[in-house]
């Protein structure tokens, strides 16, 4: 709740101009009677119609008054609300971008995408509410205890006794429906991480007819959150109920007690008719402020949610060195451990190795021998958890993060494309590049036909997530995008796998051609790496052998045992 | 791409709206019922408290006993009240709350029946934000709906009978008159569904770019373009602003306006009834008849504004509800023929009989393709990218139909099949690995349910995924994220492939199934592959050689054609494309 004031303060003048509006509006109201009062007692009596067209004239500018005031209320209110709930949903959608990439995958997308929307919304809906009546019905209720005390200060106790009672209950259903609330936008989560898993996993379930299975999770799953919100109706069901017979009780014990004191000459009949007129102004009221009482409420758990991300501090902040130290050498490992979460094994272990400026690194290994990992530690995506890794004999963990991923270019295996044109996917890597610039990294890798195949060139529309495009076109798009940036280090993380070997070889070449960059390709080919500098031979997290080409050959059997197996001939394999 | 905004628009979707409410008749009848006798016990208590009042004539002059009488019956009534009034809450809540989650059942259905087609050009952020935050803010507008619509009307159709046995002229003045209220209502909902549906549209694009940028939140952080990110969040983020405080604003002038009609109504009838107490004519009245006329004007307008508020409220959420509507109408995939065969264990004989497909009308893809696979054969497909290969494996699994020319299994035209038990005989594993949150062992039984454990680490050993699931945290029993952090893409494939090992189906599509696991472990794999293949008709697309080599029949494909057909050996006689495909990979650089 507290984020929520702090980015109300923006809006502070809308804030409280807003409920002020209001309660001058419910002024104005007040007024009515009296005019009212006036025709009958002054102007039919003297059958004065000019006094009466005067009153009735007095009427509707009140009720024009009434109207420009409400009218500016509900737009402060909008304004308020509307404009924190921006603010706050920008703030937050920042806030994950400096969150480093384990906090992220120890968080889930589903959740993020429902507390950045559903959440946000039902924050937007409390607050608009909140603030056009949280003033007006406390003001309606204590008002009416106040009159109470004027007519008889005896009987007002019957009103001091009732309303606190009645805070209670209404704040007690508030409490008690906030972490039900908070419990229902988790299972909303759920709903909506498998809807996106049958969008994204479609063929996949389409090709095991996993359909009915599918569609008989996602009912226990919608199940279980119509559950929790039944629940958490049955509790907030309660209150309407409640102050309606808190009230009543208030009214049998006023009548009553109104009857002895008349009894007994100290009241008159016309006051307690006053008094129970009161009463029954704050049970109108309290009807209102109930369908209020639980849209703050749902707000409030949507607000926990929200502060519990923003309130998440990066697990990485970065330093700030900016620039490298004069070394030759561009990257190197000093006995680098790494380990993905706390209880899993390590991922590597014990890695040391360096790269030469200008130079060529190779990595090979088998599937899950950690060759990603290693590659992950240079830009900073995880962090090593003994050891130290360098970039441009700095520290990684010294450096200005923006600063190091300037000078690194990643292509991962994974090829992802965002929505846009292809010009606007390739600038990523240098936003002032020029079209010579970018068709001559889309030549180098590969793309400038994928380019010149679609019919608007580089102002073809890619959609989202590259859809339009093969697994080969998406990769080379990502190699062009990673060299726009003209980087010191070039990273290509088995990034040619969907490419034919015709065109991969062409790639190789390529890259092989380009001046000052230090290369590390990683790769399950030998034939990617053996024409590199030096070569690192990785075996379940561990390095198993570093050199080149021939000397692995030589003095490293899993090299020499990976080599084998792809230049065997198709006849000796049988 | 604007679409006009229609009344029959708003009537489907009003209609659709009932279809799901009347699946709840009987507890709607009792929501109306309940709403009908607390509104009757909600008026009588004051007229019972007026009763008690009159009792108390003055000093020494208080009837205690009808006091008390009356007093007993009104905490009587109102605890029946109260008890009424939970129990309606519950039945709005439980119709409200189920007829969200009927839609939301429904809608999920469509996504698992839509063609590919559909889900293929949409962003999922759209689908999802339907799904997920459109059916939500329907379902808060309904609840409001439902808890004061029908108090509303009821509390009208109660002060109208008690008015009408007072005074039925002025009533027939009063009738006449409120309902403006009511126009105004409808005009300013009308003018702000545009809004609304504006605001929804800006919702979804944003999930969208939530969805984007999320999901590739590496990429992003590695070209540093966090800052871009935000700034194009920022700028959905301030059009939604926009959008928003307009529809809100503009919805929530629905309130102040009717009040101000029923002020006007409410002076006139002032300035007219006091004129007329002094003048006689038609207005004739007395100083008392103006007094309760003008209250009873007052209480009869009341439930007016809350209805008014009510229907802007169910504007907005007719607008989601539009939009969810939309979805679950959309064009399912043509339903299997009425006799549509069950394929069952199939021997594997697959033909291509003079396909044609594209993606896009016009942009030819696929033309006259004809290709006959004898069972058991190994088909290895290779070609440059972007030549079809994907394609083909989304005619043989029907995630999309030929335009025209024949597909058959066993000599049955695919079309003629179930689409389940022909896609259940093919074992497909694609590039793009998917795994769902859950645990690895979920993960491999999606291939086979009712798998028990023994048969799942038997199938990943024979994948050479046992070892390294053996490693993990938890072993089998370890929860994959939902971006499955921990596992590299080759431990990835190697979960994929094991799901096939598992269940075994009699012919396989294998997409670049292997290109992310080394070599090493790829030959072990094809030794398990080519025992599991013997007899099993198999569609491969790959790039090394090992695979293609062995393979019965290579297709090289160029455009969309068969270029070259044959074994390795002969195709390497042509000394054509194949041949230079193949060469290059031994082209040192």
């Amino acid at each position: 709740m507290k984020k929520v004031f702090y980015y109300l303060k923006g809006y502070a003048v809308q804030s409280i101009l807003g409920p002020l509006f209001k309660l001058g509006e419910a002024t104005l109201e007040l007024f009515v009677p009296l005019v009212v009062a006036k025709i009958i007692d002054v102007g039919i009596p003297n059958s004065d119609k000019n006094y009466i067209i005067k009153m009735g004239l007095i009427l509707l500018g009140l009720a024009f008054a009434g109207l420009l005031m409400s009218v500016t209320a509900q737009y402060f209110a909008a304004r308020a609300s509307v404009g924190c709930v921006t603010k706050m949903r920008s703030a937050l959608f920042a806030h994950i971008q400096t969150l480093s990439y384990s906090d992220l995958d120890s968080l889930g997308t589903s959740t993020v995408i429902t507390r950045m929307t559903g959440d946000m919304n039902q924050i937007q809906t409390g607050l608009n509410i909140g603030l056009r009546l949280l003033l007006r019905s406390p003001f309606v209720v204590l008002g009416a205890m106040v009159m109470a005390f004027t007519i008889d200060t005896r009987e007002a106790l019957i009103f001091a006794g009732a309303i606190p009672i009645l805070a209670t209950v209404i704040f007690g259903i508030m409490l008690a429906g906030i972490p039900l609330y908070k419990k229902t936008q988790g299972k909303l989560d759920s709903v909506l991480r498998l809807t996106r898993e049958n969008l994204t996993g479609v063929r996949v379930i389409r090709a095991f007819g996993r359909e009915k299975e599918e569609t008989a999770r996602f009912v226990g799953s919608n199940n279980a959150l119509v559950a929790i919100q039944e629940f958490a109706g049955k509790i907030a069901a309660v209150l309407n109920p409640a102050t309606y017979v808190i009230i009543n009780a208030a009214v049998i014990i006023l009548i009553y007690s109104g009857a002895v004191k008349v009894n007994a000459g100290t009241l008159t009949q016309g006051e307690t008719v006053a008094l129970y007129n009161y009463m029954s102004q704050i049970l109108i009221e309290l009807i209102k402020f109930a369908s209020l009482i639980i849209s703050i409420t749902k707000a409030a758990a949507c607000a926990n949610r929200v502060s519990d991300i923003l309130d998440m501090s990066p697990s990485f902040e970065g330093g700030d060195v900016i620039g490298g130290s004069d070394t030759d050498e561009a990257v190197r490992f000093e006995n680098v451990y790494l380990k993905y979460n706390e209880t899993g094994g390590d991922a590597l272990e014990d890695i040391s190795f360096t790269l030469k400026k200008g130079q060529t690194l190779g990595i090979i290994g088998g599937t899950g021998a950690g060759k990603t990992s290693v590659v992950n530690l240079i830009p900073g995506f995880y962090h090593a958890a003994k050891g130290n890794v360098y970039v441009d004999g700095v520290n990684v963990n010294d450096w200005n993060q923006n600063s190091l991923k300037d000078r690194i270019g990643v292509v991962e295996q994974k090829a992802t494309l965002f929505s846009g044109t292809i010009r606007d996917n390739l600038k990523w890597g240098d936003e002032n590049a020029t079209d010579e610039e970018i068709m001559s990294a889309a030549r180098t890798a590969q793309a400038e036909d994928v380019i010149n195949s679609k019919e608007s060139g580089l102002d073809s529309v890619i959609e989202q997530g590259g859809k339009n495009l093969s697994g080969g076109q998406r990769q080379r798009l990502t190699i062009a995008r990673a060299l726009v940036k003209k980087p010191e280090i070039l990273i290509l993380d088995d990034s040619s796998s969907a490419l034919d070997f015709a065109t991969d070889a062409k790639l190789r070449k390529a890259i092989a051609s380009i001046k000052d960059t230090s290369v590390i390709i990683v790769s399950q080919r030998t034939s990617s790496i053996k024409h590199a500098d030096v070569i690192a031979v990785l075996d379940d997290g561990r390095l198993a052998g570093l050199g080149t080409h021939s000397e692995l050959l030589e003095n490293c059997p899993v090299y020499k045992e990976i080599y084998d197996s792809q230049y065997k001939k198709a006849g000796d394999e049988k | 791409m604007k679409k006009k905004r229609t009344s029959s628009n708003d009537r489907k979707t009003v209609k659709m709206l009932m279809k799901y409410v009347g699946r709840y008749k009987i507890l709607l009848f009792f929501s109306i019922l309940l709403a009908g006798v607390s509104v009757v016990l909600t008026l009588y208590i004051p007229i019972l408290a007026g009763n008690a009042i009159d009792c108390i004539h003055g000093i020494g002059n208080v009837d205690f006993d009808s006091i008390k009488n009356i007093l007993i019956k009104v905490g009587i009534i109102a605890a029946v009240t109260a008890v009424i009034q939970w129990i309606m809450n519950m039945i709005n809540n439980r119709i409200t709350y189920r007829v969200i989650r009927d839609a939301r059942n429904d809608a999920f259905k469509k996504l698992e029946i839509l063609p590919l087609k559909y889900l293929d050009s949409h962003p999922h952020g759209d689908t999802v934000s339907r799904i997920i935050s459109d059916a939500d803010q329907f379902g808060d507008g309904l609840l409001m709906g439902f808890s004061q619509l029908f108090t509303g009307v009821m509390t009208i159709g109660a002060t109208l009978v008690f008015m009408l046995t007072i005074n039925p002229p002025i009533t027939a003045v009063v009738v006449v008159l409120t309902p403006l209220s009511l126009f105004m209502a409808r005009f300013i909902a009308k003018k702000t569904h545009a809004m609304f549906t504006l605001r929804s549209q800006t919702n979804a694009e944003q999930t969208s770019h939530i969805e984007e940028t999320l999901g590739n939140e590496k990429t992003v952080q590695a070209f540093s373009k966090e800052n871009d990110a935000n700034e194009k969040f920022n700028e959905i983020n301030e059009r939604l602003e926009k959008c928003s405080l307009k529809a809100t604003f503009f919805s929530s002038l629905t309130n102040p306006c009717t009040r101000f009609i029923n002020s006007i109504v409410y002076a006139a009838v002032a300035l007219t009834g006091a004129i007329g107490v002094i003048n006689g004519g038609h207005f004739a009245m007395t100083i008392g008849g103006l007094v309760s006329f003008l209250s009873y004007a007052n209480q009869y307008t009341k439930p007016f504004n809350e209805i008014s508020g009510v229907i802007t409220e169910l504007q907005n959420s007719l607008a989601c509800a539009e939009r969810l509507f939309e979805f679950i109408n959309e064009t399912p995939e043509i339903p299997d023929s009425k006799g549509a065969k069950t394929l069952v264990s199939p021997t594997g004989k697959v033909d291509f009989d003079s396909v044609y497909f594209s993606y896009t009308p016009g942009k030819k893809l696929i033309e006259d393709f004809n290709l006959s696979v004898h069972p058991g054969q190994r088909i290895a497909i290779v070609g440059p990218t972007g030549c079809g290969k994907t394609t083909l494996i989304n005619l043989l699994m029907r995630f999309y139909d030929a335009d025209s020319g024949k597909i058959s299994v066993d000599g049955e035209p695919i079309k003629c099949l179930t689409r389940k038990s022909l896609r259940s005989n093919y074992g497909m594993v694609l590039q793009d690995t998917w795994l769902r949150y859950g645990t690895v062992r979920d993960n491999i039984r999606i291939s086979k349910p009712d798998a028990t454990d023994e048969e799942v680490i038997a199938a990943a050993k024979s994948a050479h995924a046992h070892s390294f699931i053996k490693r993990l945290p938890d072993g089998y029993d370890t929860v994959l994220g939902e971006s499955d952090g921990g596992l590299s893409q080759g431990q990835k494939q190697l979960l994929c492939i094991t799901r096939i090992m598992l269940s075994l189906p009699p012919m396989l599509i294998l997409d670049e199934a292997t290109s992310s696991i080394d070599t090493r472990t790829e030959l072990k794999i094809q030794n398990a592959f080519a025992k599991m293949t013997e007899g099993r008709t198999s569609f491969i697309v790959a790039h090394r050689l090992s695979t293609i080599q062995s393979a019965d029949v290579i297709l090289v494909m160029k455009d969309g054609k068969i270029i070259e057909q044959g074994n390795h050996d002969s195709l390497m006689a042509q000394n054509g494309f194949y041949t230079n495909l193949y060469n290059s990979q031994f082209e040192t650089t």
